[in-house]
């Protein structure tokens, strides 16, 4: 195809130069950067930073340190809003796609694309709508309980409420990828599968426990994982919506390593509580990947 | 098999889900035409009562406090130009890897996509301090450059050009094409789909990124619509819901043109590139 020269070489190498470049600068070089930041008191004020190694690191498991009280406090809410909202985006997301692939052919695409039009919008949209269908005094849904004569509902202020409100705004907001994925896979899982099994009587549940989710394993483990991955990232919604609140109850890990960075202008505690959710992240991608092999 | 009743309940469930998914987008449009005082009286009003497009004509007048086109430039310009960029630095750079003979080829592939575990929290706040040394933090390198670094695209096109019928590339070599040639003439145009897949990823990743403009810009003219709305919506706003649902009326606009137009691709793509 072409020499294997010095000059063949040379010019293969330039196709992945400016990739490289970008990886180096905007990847590699911030891990490495990052992972120096974390040893540092690094005050966002002063260019003065001293070195304190793994002090940032005990900070977090120090009882008595702030630092440990935000990290966990952040943590514990993350995995609630994980906890929440993850099998619902898989089972609803599923749900969505198996009902499109049974309408009728000609309905299918068009209610598809009404499912996942709000994964088109910007988070701060999502907010703001939902904020104003949720808002206690003059919001479309308070109005219509206090029609029914039933008791408001204090969404955004009031638990287990604010979860609630923060967790359907992303169903609506980002179900409709999670459908198109499943829908994906649905169509491939071979007819004649589901032929054999209706001539040996199975019914509608037996084919979908025995046939449809063992087809579509691994698309289950990818939006398993990046669901899990997306959730873990949540920032916008309880910013937007909640403010964290109320008190501190729907405020994320993220949110508190922002507000260490911008607001207390701590980047060196910051940064190695971002290094600590990353390898939390990390582990948890990992045993995910692990308990979906072993059902192999 | 299917029974006719089973497909009549199945349509009347997907008309009930799309009321759901449809009516906050109709209550927020629908309160962008309504005065702040009929948005605010109690009563539920599906259409408003008095049909207005002063809150229309406030954002757009208000150049000060709500510089709606600016933000709008500003993100499309950001989306279009960080979409480009990834466009060709993964393209070019899947080519070399998945079919040239680019020295450590093995150690770069696994080295590329190994990246795609790491989470993005880890380079946040170094990526904001890298920018600060360098004086860019409000400008448009910064709202742009760092999304190029993402492995994903990179990922997607080495799949597909590793299986790539290698006879048609060496049709033209024999023709006498170079590298180059082949890569634009041959491959890239193959992977159309592709491409437009990762574009359109990419596009309403940028766009629609809150986080990263949040604290990487502050002046009001670097804000991108999604941040900006997000500011009005904290400030001078908080009071005004027919006015911030006008804003964010329009914001929704051009994202959902493009999504319709995108979608037929987008979708195929997805199946394409083996996302599953």
């Amino acid at each position: 195809m072409y020499k294997n020269t010095m000059k063949s070489k040379i010019t293969s190498s330039l196709f992945v130069l400016p990739y490289l470049v970008l990886f180096i600068t905007f990847l590699f070089i911030p891990i490495l950067y990052g992972a120096w930041m974390s040893f540092h008191e690094w005050d966002l004020l002063n260019p003065e930073h001293t070195f304190v190694g793994l002090e940032n690191y005990m900070k977090i498991f120090d009882s008595s340190s702030y630092i440990n009280n935000i990290f966990f406090e952040g943590l514990f809410n993350t995995f609630q809003f994980v906890i929440y909202s993850v099998p619902l985006l898989i089972i609803v997301g599923l749900g969505l796609a198996l009902l499109i692939t049974n309408l009728p052919r000609k309905l299918s695409g068009l209610f598809r694309t009404v499912y996942f039009i709000p994964y088109s919008v910007s988070v701060s949209v999502v907010a703001i709508i939902w904020l104003w269908l949720l808002d206690t005094n003059s919001g479309l849904i308070n109005q219509y309980l206090m029609k029914l004569n039933l008791p408001i509902i204090p969404w955004l202020t009031d638990l287990p409420w604010a979860w609630i409100s923060i967790v359907v705004a992303t169903l609506w907001w980002t179900i409709g990828f999670n459908m198109v994925i499943f829908i994906n896979a649905l169509n491939e899982v071979s007819e004649d599968l589901y032929e054999a099994s209706s001539l040996d009587g199975a019914n509608r549940w037996q084919r979908f426990i025995h046939i449809t989710l063992p087809s579509i394993k691994p698309t289950m483990v990818f939006v398993v994982i990046t669901s899990t991955i997306a959730s873990f990232n949540v920032y916008g919604q309880p910013y937007l919506m909640t403010r964290g609140g109320p008190g501190t109850e729907t405020k994320v890990l993220l949110m508190n390593i922002v507000d260490e960075a911008f607001n207390q202008r701590q980047l060196g505690n910051a940064a190695a509580m971002s290094l600590m959710m990353a390898l939390i992240m990390i582990v948890i991608s990992v045993v995910q990947l692990k308990i979906s092999d072993r059902k192999e | 098999m299917e029974s006719k009743g089973f497909k009549t309940i199945l349509v009347i469930l997907a008309v009930i889900i799309a009321l759901i998914f449809i009516t906050p987008v109709f209550w927020m449009l629908s309160t962008s035409f309504k005065s702040d005082q009929e948005a605010f009286t109690a009563g539920i009003k599906w259409l408003p009562q008095v049909f207005t497009a002063e809150n229309y004509q406030y954002i757009f007048a208000n150049d000060g406090d709500t510089p709606v086109l600016k933000w709008m430039t500003n993100s499309l310009f950001v989306g279009i130009a960080g979409t480009l960029l990834v466009l060709f630095v993964d393209t070019l750079a899947a080519y070399g890897l998945a079919r040239l003979d680019v020295p450590f080829k093995k150690t770069l592939t696994s080295i590329f996509i190994g990246s795609l575990t790491i989470p993005w929290v880890i380079t946040f706040l170094p990526l904001y301090m890298e920018f600060r040394t360098f004086g860019l933090l409000d400008t448009y390198a910064v709202l742009i450059l760092p999304y190029s670094a993402n492995a994903f695209g990179v990922f997607l096109l080495y799949q597909y050009f590793r299986s790539f019928p290698k006879e048609l590339e060496e049709a033209a070599y024999l023709d006498g094409a170079n590298k180059w040639q082949v890569f634009l003439k041959v491959v890239l145009p193959s992977a159309r789909p592709v491409i437009w897949t990762l574009a359109i990823f990419t596009f309403m990743t940028i766009y629609n990124d809150f986080l990263w403009p949040l604290v990487t810009t502050s002046s009001p003219e670097m804000r991108t619509i999604t941040m900006g709305i997000a500011v009005m919506q904290q400030g001078s706003f908080v009071s005004s819901p027919a006015k911030l649902m006008a804003l964010t009326s329009i914001a929704t606009i051009p994202a959902v043109l493009l999504f319709i137009i995108g979608q037929r691709s987008f979708i195929k793509g997805v199946t394409q590139t083996g996302i599953k």
